[in-house]
This record gives structure tokens, C-alpha cells and sequence, in this order.
């Protein structure tokens, strides 16, 4: 049975403009670094979506900036209440991905509203799309922001859809990094690139909405059959006119072309989900293009990285907690929840656990970073099963109490770890390497009970019908919540 | 007369001048090809009058460096197999 959705973001971005998650700019905005600004200003007040309905030397296109970078947008994008809370949404999502034996291989359609318009030789021009420059000072236009890249392995039928930034270098040539230890990196740099063979890829430029959170979830299934449970009917895809990928038929862009073999060219600086620039122009991966396709009046989209919130942090954050959850219930460790803070740029993760027996925290540590998600954070918290893994007050207490400053700290030395990392060394981030620490907020099984410290609360040192009697006379005592 | 702009990843003072020099420029003329780059062989000066072209300089990540430079394009270098 489907679920409410949306099939394509023009659908969604009319979804979020009733419930005032979006706004419409009608004046005419510069793609170079004014829908930018406008775009970041809105992420860092927790803001609208922006649609743009009129962009300087692009007439007949718009652009959404900022598509889901709000909880509210996340809910509307799954068919809720844009009200619901974040467990309520972590709830849903849980429930429609559980068993990922039931993705659904997508659903080939033809005559696709993607391919309305086909670009090909010097008409496929980058320079014929509204690439943002996002911000001042990154090395280019960045039309790969709220995006995701298909491609195919080699030799097996696995087919990744992963969100990889791309930058504009010229007409016909993007760049961008491919981290080896990403599902696209792995066909890249072990496969096709060894035997120098060019490999096919359609960069998908303003998905539905579902596709495009598939495309940053770390599922255990390709995002296609992914995107399936969380729509409960297949996607629909279309072939690509020049390579046999399939790219979801609602998407407003789609850029053809083949990745060069063991050719690299500048790419970055660009600001970048940590919030900061971090990674220097380097040499990176290169995207040659040979097609462009697009719906008539075209919408691009831009996702304005930065310091918080964007959509980057909110849906990776959302995402990889749940993955992480799904992975340790799946090792039968009793935990109460995963949470990322989306404040955290996805780089902390806070775990609840009843911890029955010493050194379960350790445990969990362990398992998450040992996972192919790893990568990806380096802060563990562990709090017990009566801290509120949502709420920030209750965290920053248990950190602050109950982890000790050295039996409670656990540093690992020698992890994987992003080159984004601002605090990385230079030598770190070329390596990908990175160190992991654990804060432990349980308090050790070994202490005798009439050792272990009592919280002092109002849910824990009042009898249950005293607390009954307040509450229930709590206005009357004069107060208004 | 063009402008250009270019990233170095090493510090301004250590900037090579007045040598042919392969390294990516991007246009800045205004329009829609705002920021095309190009591999190109170069001559830079940090005298903004000695070569055709103004050139502003960037460090490694994004910072832009006060001086005015100048900068002569001597030849664009191709530096994608041919075919594809």
C-alpha cells in the first residue's frame, strides 16, 4: 500500500507553500551568490524553503533552495503532520524500512517528464543550467548540492544512488571528490579506475523528495528498492538517453556522461556541511558530460551547506541514527534509541541503553564505528535508558555528571574518518583518518547500589500520587503551561 | 582586457612570477559562463600593469588576497583525453 507522498518536488514544494514551510520570491535574484545568501540566511534561521521563480540570465527556470532542512519539511516530505515530533518521525521511518527484504525493484516508465527537453553535443552546455555560486570564495558553481549520482558497478548489478557534490569546471566538465570508502568510491577506485575504464553516471538534479533522502540514507539495499518502502510502491524510473542507468522519471535534471579514468582535475574550496571550508582545492574526481535532459520549465535546486541547519545535516543526522538503531537492535543490544543532533553536523551521535552489563557502552561504540557508517562521526554518547536521547538539557547533564573525565572517555587512535574534518590534521585528512572518542553517561554496574547517585527530579524523588495531586491541580496553583 | 581569478594552494609571498606556469584560471566576464576554468599555461605578476589581464588570487581555501595581480594567457592546456 502507498503512503502519502509526493512524486516529484513540484508537488512538494506546493505541499510546503500551504503550510507556510516555503516562500515564494518573485523578484528577479542572481544565481551568482545572491539566491546563495538568501538561501543561508534562511538554513541558519531555521527558516522557509525558497522557491525562486525568476533567476538573472535564465529565464524559463527556477530553482528551490533549502528543500528539507527544517524537521517540519522532513514530516511533510513523508506524507505528516509537518507538527510531528522527531521521535514521531523516527518512528515512521522506522516502521516503512524495518525489513528492507520488502524494497521493490522501481518501475520502468517511458515518455518521462525528466526527459522533456534533450540537450546533446554543444547544446549540453553546463553553462545552460542556473549553477549556483553558493559562496563567495568556493572554487566554482556548484550544480550538484541537493542532488544524487547513479551508477552502476561493474560486475555486479549493484547500482548505487549516492549524493556526491559536484562542481561546474567547464561546459562539459564537473568535478568533485569520491571517497574511497563511499558506495560509488568503491566501484571508482577499485574497479572501473584500475582497468581504466570510463564509467557511466546521470547526476539526478532536484529528485522527489523521497529519492533524494533514500540517496542519503546508508541502507543495506540499493536506494532504488529504499526509496521504495518509504513511498510503499516502486519508483519510477526511465532510462538515461545515452547509458543504460534508469534515473526517477519526476526528477526536474538529469546530466549524462562518464567519469574519466585516472584523470583528476581542481576542485573546491567549497563551504562544506561541517560548517566551514575545510577541504583546499584539490584534485578530484571528473565527470565528463555528452547529455542534458529536463522538464519543460525546469526547477534547480540548491542545498546551501553551512553552519546549521541544512538539509545535509538534517537528513544525514536523521538517517544515519536510525541506521545506527536498526544495526545494534539487530545485535541485540536493549537500547532505547539512536539520535544525531543535526547541530552536531552529523559528527555526534547520543545512544540510550539499559545498561545490564559493564562496558556495554564500549560495545556499542565499537559496533558503530567498526560499520560501514563509521566513517562518517567520531562522538559517541551513551546515556541509560531513563535519559531523554532528544533532549538536549538532559544530554549536556548526563555528560556533565555522570561520564567520568577519565574512566568514562575512550579515545581510539586509528579510525576512518572524513577529510572534511575541520579538526583533522592535514596529514589526516589526506589519509582519511580520524579519532574516535566514547563518553560513557552510565554509571558503573560494579558500585554497590547504595553507592549509585539518586537524580533529583521531579518524575523521580516524588511519590506517584503526589505527583499525580500537582499535576492535576498544577493551574489552579496559578500557573499557565 | 579579461579578468581571471586563480587558487593557489601555498602562500602569496611564495607565488611564482614571470615563469610559464600550467595552473587553472577562471574567466570572470560577466554572463551566463561566469566562472568557465581552464587549465592554462600562464605568466603572473603581482604588478597589476605588467600583463594583459587583471588576475585576483585566491589561497586554498577561498581567501581573497588583497593585491591585484596581472596575468598573461600564453596557451589553454587540454587536459581531458581526446573522445571523451
Amino acid at each position: 500500500m502507498a503512503y502519502k507522498y509526493y512524486k516529484d518536488n513540484r508537488a512538494f514544494i506546493e505541499a510546503c507553500l500551504k503550510t507556510g514551510d516555503a516562500i515564494e520570491v518573485n523578484e528577479e535574484v542572481d544565481w551568482d551568490l545572491e539566491m546563495g545568501a538568501i538561501v543561508r540566511r534562511t538554513c541558519e534561521k531555521k527558516g522557509p524553503a525558497v522557491f525562486f521563480k525568476n533567476i538573472k540570465d535564465y529565464p524559463g527556470f527556477q530553482c528551490v533552495g533549502a528543500p528539507i532542512a527544517t524537521y517540519r519539511r522532513l514530516a511533510i516530505a513523508l506524507g505528516m503532520d509537518p507538527n510531528s515530533k522527531v521521535p514521531e518521525i523516527s518512528a515512521e521511518y522506522l516502521k516503512r524500512t524495518a525489513d528492507e527484504s520488502k524494497g521493490l525493484p522501481p518501475k520502468v516508465v517511458t515518455n518521462a517528464p525528466c526527459q522533456q527537453v534533450v540537450l546533446q553535443g554543444d547544446d549540453a552546455s553546463l553553462w545552460n543550467l542556473p549553477a549556483p555560486m553558493v559562496h563567495d570564495g568556493d572554487g566554482g558553481r556548484y550544480i550538484g548540492t541537493w542532488q544524487f549520482v547513479v551508477a552502476k558497478d561493474l560486475d555486479t548489478p549493484f547500482v548505487n544512488w549516492g549524493m556526491y557534490r559536484q562542481m561546474a569546471f567547464d561546459e562539459k566538465t564537473m568535478a568533485g571528490p569520491v571517497l574511497p570508502f563511499s558506495d560509488m568510491g568503491k566501484m571508482w577506485h577499485n574497479k572501473y579506475q584500475p582497468k581504466n575504464i570510463p564509467m557511466p553516471f546521470a547526476v539526478v538534479v532536484n529528485p522527489d523528495p523521497l529519492s533524494a533522502i533514500a540517496s542519503c540514507a546508508p541502507a543495506g539495499i540499493a536506494e532504488a528498492e529504499f526509496t521504495s518502502l518509504l513511498m510503499g510502491e516502486p519508483v519510477e524510473v526511465t532510462k538515461c538517453i545515452t547509458s543504460d542507468l534508469y534515473v526517477p522519471a519526476h526528477a526536474e535534471i538529469i546530466i549524462e556522461g562518464v567519469l574519466v579514468p585516472n584523470v583528476t582535475i581542481d576542485e573546491a574550496p567549497f563551504g562544506e556541511y561541517t560548517g566551514y571550508r575545510t577541504s583546499p582545492r584539490e584534485k578530484r574526481t571528473v565527470y565528463r558530460v555528452n547529455c542534458i535532459t529536463m522538464r519543460k520549465n525546469p526547477i534547480m535546486a540548491m542545498s546551501n551547506m553551512g553552519v546549521p541547519t541544512d538539509e545535509g545535516q538534517i537528513l544525514r543526522s536523521f538517517s544515519l541514527a536510525l541506521e545506527l538503531d536498526k544495526l545494534l537492535r539487530a545485535q541485540g543490544i536493549p537500547i532505547t534509541g539512536v539520535y544525531m543532533l543535526p547541530e552536531s553536523t552529523h559528527h555526534l551521535m547520543v545512544v540510550g541503553v539499559k545498561p545490564i552489563y559493564t562496558n556495554i557502552a564500549t560495545q556499542i561504540a565499537q559496533l558503530a564505528w567498526g560499520s560501514k557508517l563509521g566513517p562518517w562521526f567520531h562522538m559517541v554518547v551513551v546515556v541509560d535508558e531513563k535519559t531523554d536521547i532528544y533532549s538536549k538539557d538532559e544530554l549536556i547533564h548526563a555528560l556533565s555528571t555522570k561520564c567520568h573525565p577519565v574512566r568514562g572517555i575512550r579515545v581510539t587512535e586509528h579510525g576512518v574518518g572524513s577529510p572534511l574534518n575541520p579538526f583533522a590534521s592535514p596529514e589526516e585528512r589526506v589519509y582519511s583518518r580520524a579519532p574516535k572518542v566514547l563518553f560513557d553517561c552510565t554509571f558503573p554496574l560494579e558500585w554497590p547500589q547504595s553507592m549509585v547517585p539518586i537524580k533529583v527530579s521531579f518524575d523521580s524523588v516524588y511519590p506517584k500520587e503526589i505527583q499525580e495531586r500537582v499535576l492535576a491541580k498544577w493551574n489552579t496553583y496559578g500557573f499557565k503551561d | 582586457m579579461a579578468e581571471y581569478d586563480t587558487y593557489i594552494v601555498g602562500d602569496f609571498k611564495d607565488m611564482v612570477e614571470d615563469v610559464e606556469t600550467v595552473t587553472v584560471i577562471r574567466d570572470l566576464t560577466p554572463g551566463k559562463k561566469k566562472y568557465n576554468s581552464m587549465y592554462a599555461k600562464v605568466l603572473i605578476s603581482k604588478d597589476e600593469k605588467k600583463y594583459p589581464n587583471t588576475l585576483r588570487v585566491r589561497l586554498g581555501r577561498g581567501q581573497l588576497v588583497d593585491k591585484g595581480c596581472s596575468v598573461d594567457v600564453v596557451e589553454i592546456v587540454n587536459v581531458i583525453p581526446p573522445g571523451l
